[in-house]
């Protein structure tokens, strides 16, 4: 099993000072990453379906409802261009409904989770070198104390 | 096919100066850039720092082939609304990449599409990169043929239809310069290849259509009503059922068609491996919106050449030196501007089709060096310096049998090549695509089925449609072996893909993926290892 470097570790690696629990171990039970699962999920198969299914439904009712399609709105241009060009429009208010629902919904969790699991990641480092050394008791003590109270 | 030279010579003495100039100097500023250290992340990747503009533009110019520009042109001018559908397909397809693959994919992606599944699905990962390889490597030589057949297909706009000799040259040329690019240069130097072209593409195409709509006045309504009258069909130019219309079977192949357009860009492999290359995910959202909005105004553009160019020259025109519309754009710029905007857009189109031709070779090539050579053949324990010289030569290898191919198939249509090559990207790529990433039960054995499964059915579909026989226009018209009406697969063989995804993961009762490799998948997926 390749173990994937990760691309940048050059973070501060420094504890967060505010925590009032003890967090889960494990960064996937944590609530806010399912929230963040279901906000990104959500999101992202209602827009696509929005847009991309959109369209499919637009060609079909070009090519089934031509009636429809040909009714003429405005000089030449009929009801299917029209539609046409609306796609245009909807892709565009999709896109910045994406970037604007990412941006304030997505990304903070994202962050909060990632400096957890840093956090995470450097008392598990913390914890494995303990052991091998009897007498950290007092070394150990002081660093938690600083950490969680 | 041609049957008279639609263009004078001075144009194409120019076309071949101005050609020959940027090749030259891209090719420099390529070579100076390529991968100076023997860093496989460099050869793979390129430059991971370049601004969202940039990296969009790259993307733009890895997705726009020649058949956008002369192909679907040439389809708006003979057939109005029905070639208007086909391009806003070609703009929506990109809100598939931005709303749900891009920032899932370049969290879990290392240098190719392999790697995310070897993620997740850690222990069967060997036989699953070894089906993505073949996969891969179908579409782009099914891609890099079609392009390099359509280098023949622009030249006979030129010479009429050219000879034994002219036409290996032109292919060989073209396919020399493509090796060069991809083998010596790398991502870096692709990189500036797309760039460049890019660059020449948005501006070309938004300066003619400009003129165009000069030409009318910056009025909309009378270059629709004068597109209409010249058509020779009158108002039915400007409504659906023109080539795609009458019986039900073709209004489903149009169908078809736009699905595989729609669903098939997710996952072509230069694309996907363009998606890898910003260093954060942040960098990749803006640069993925910059790609959408350039193809957006490229495909708007172009639908407007396409209606200037029945505006301006009629039907008769057009369809009398091309019969499939090629010709249209060419026809449109000696109109327009002369020999010298003709010559500056055929130029423009041989770029185009290079730097597709390149990026797909790379995307080709680092899958076998990587996915085949360095994870399959040596398990993981090739030297860096080793794996990029399979890598180099692994591109001259392709860029070879692509050239082989396309001087075999010269005749073959440009655009059923490449549609093709779509309907195997969406209908074997995209549900290990989908499923790796938001399928927490998925299997190795899900992965297998609906990768071959879905390149099987979509080859075998395209060989028994009337494409390769039966039709005026195929390669066998004398026999009759075509039982599926349809010209397109897509309609079948992508929900096939799905299926078989889904059965070969049910049906799985092997041992199962360890619960921690998806929980860790789904981690890094959301929450990243980087910003």
């Amino acid at each position: 099993m390749p173990e994937f470097p990760p691309r940048r570790d050059d973070t501060p690696t420094f504890p967060l000072p505010h925590i009032e629990q003890t967090p889960p171990a494990r960064i996937s039970d944590h609530p806010e990453f399912h929230s963040l699962r279901r906000a990104q999920r959500r999101f992202g198969t209602r827009a696509t379906v929005l847009s991309v299914g959109g369209f499919l439904l637009y060609v079909l009712l070009s090519s089934f409802v031509p009636a429809v399609m040909n009714q003429p709105l405005f000089g030449r241009l009929t009801i299917g261009l029209t539609l046409g060009l609306g796609q245009f429009v909807i892709m565009g208010v999709t896109a910045w409904c994406y970037v604007r629902h990412m941006r304030t919904r997505v990304d903070p969790l994202a962050r909060g989770l990632r400096s957890r699991q840093h956090e995470n990641d450097n008392r598990r480092a913390r914890s494995a070198a303990a052991p091998p050394q009897g007498a950290g008791q007092p070394l150990q003590h002081g660093t938690r104390g600083f950490r969680t109270w | 096919m041609v049957t008279i030279a639609a263009i004078d010579d001075s144009s194409l003495q120019l076309t071949f100066v101005l050609f020959l100039t940027v090749v030259v100097i891209t090719l420099f500023t390529a070579l100076l850039t390529a991968p100076q250290r023997d860093e496989i992340s460099e050869f793979y990747l390129g430059n991971r720092v370049m601004s969202p503009l940039r990296n969009g533009l790259a993307m733009c110019g890895d997705y726009l082939s020649a058949a956008t520009l002369l192909g679907s042109t040439g389809l708006v001018a003979l057939t109005g609304y029905d070639g208007l559908m086909y391009l806003g397909g070609t703009t929506v397809a990109w809100m598939m990449v931005l709303l749900l693959i891009a920032e899932p994919l370049h969290r879990t992606g290392k240098f190719t599409l392999g790697d995310t599944v070897a993620l997740r699905l850690p222990r069967q990962q060997r036989p699953v990169r070894v089906a993505l390889a073949v996969c891969i490597l179908a579409i782009a030589t099914l891609y890099l043929v079609a392009q390099l057949v359509g280098s023949v297909a622009l030249l006979t706009q030129f010479t009429g239809v050219p000879s034994g000799t002219t036409r290996t040259l032109c292919v060989v040329v073209i396919g020399a310069f493509v090796i060069l690019y991809a083998s010596l240069g790398g991502m870096p130097g692709a990189t500036v290849i797309q760039i460049i072209k890019a660059v020449m593409l948005i501006a070309g195409v938004l300066f003619t259509a400009g003129w165009v709509l000069y030409r009318f006045d910056w009025n909309p309504n009378a270059l629709l009503e004068r597109a209409a009258d010249r058509s020779g069909t009158g108002l039915s130019f400007l409504e659906p059922g023109l080539r795609y219309g009458g019986t039900v079977s073709n209004k489903l192949d149009f169908l078809s068609l736009e699905l595989a357009i729609v669903l098939g860009l997710a996952a072509l492999p230069h694309v996907l491996m363009r998606l890898l290359a910003p260093r954060s995910s942040g960098v990749l959202r803006s640069s993925v919106l910059w790609a959408v909005g350039l193809v957006g105004a490229v495909c708007f553009g172009a639908g407007i050449l396409g209606l200037g160019a029945t505006a301006l020259l009629g039907r008769d025109a057009i369809e009398s030196t091309d019969r499939t519309g090629n010709a249209s754009v060419l026809l449109l710029a000696h109109e327009l501007g002369g020999s010298v905007l003709t010559a500056l857009l055929t130029c423009l189109a041989y770029l185009t089709l290079l730097a597709v031709a390149v990026g797909l070779t790379l995307a080709a090539a680092s899958s076998l060096a990587h996915d085949l050579y360095s994870e399959v053949i040596r398990k993981g324990r090739a030297s860096e310096t080793e794996e990029l010289t399979v890598a180099r030569l692994s591109g001259a290898v392709i860029g070879i049998l692509g050239i082989l191919l396309a001087l075999v198939a010269w005749g073959a249509n440009t655009a059923t090549l490449a549609f093709l090559a779509f309907a195997i990207a969406a209908s074997a790529i995209l549900p290990t695509i989908i499923y790796t990433l938001f399928w927490r039960r998925f299997t190795a054995k899900g992965a297998l089925l609906s990768l071959y499964g879905g390149l099987l059915c979509s080859v075998l579909l395209a060989v028994f449609s009337p494409v390769v026989s039966s039709a005026p226009a195929s390669f066998y018209p004398e026999v009759d072996f075509a039982w599926f009406p349809l010209q397109n697969p897509g309609i079948v063989s992508i929900p096939l893909g799905f299926l078989l995804g889904w059965l070969g993961t049910v049906l799985d009762k092997g041992p199962a993926e360890d619960s921690t490799a998806h929980e860790e998948f789904e981690v890094r997926m959301l929450v990243g290892a980087d910003d």
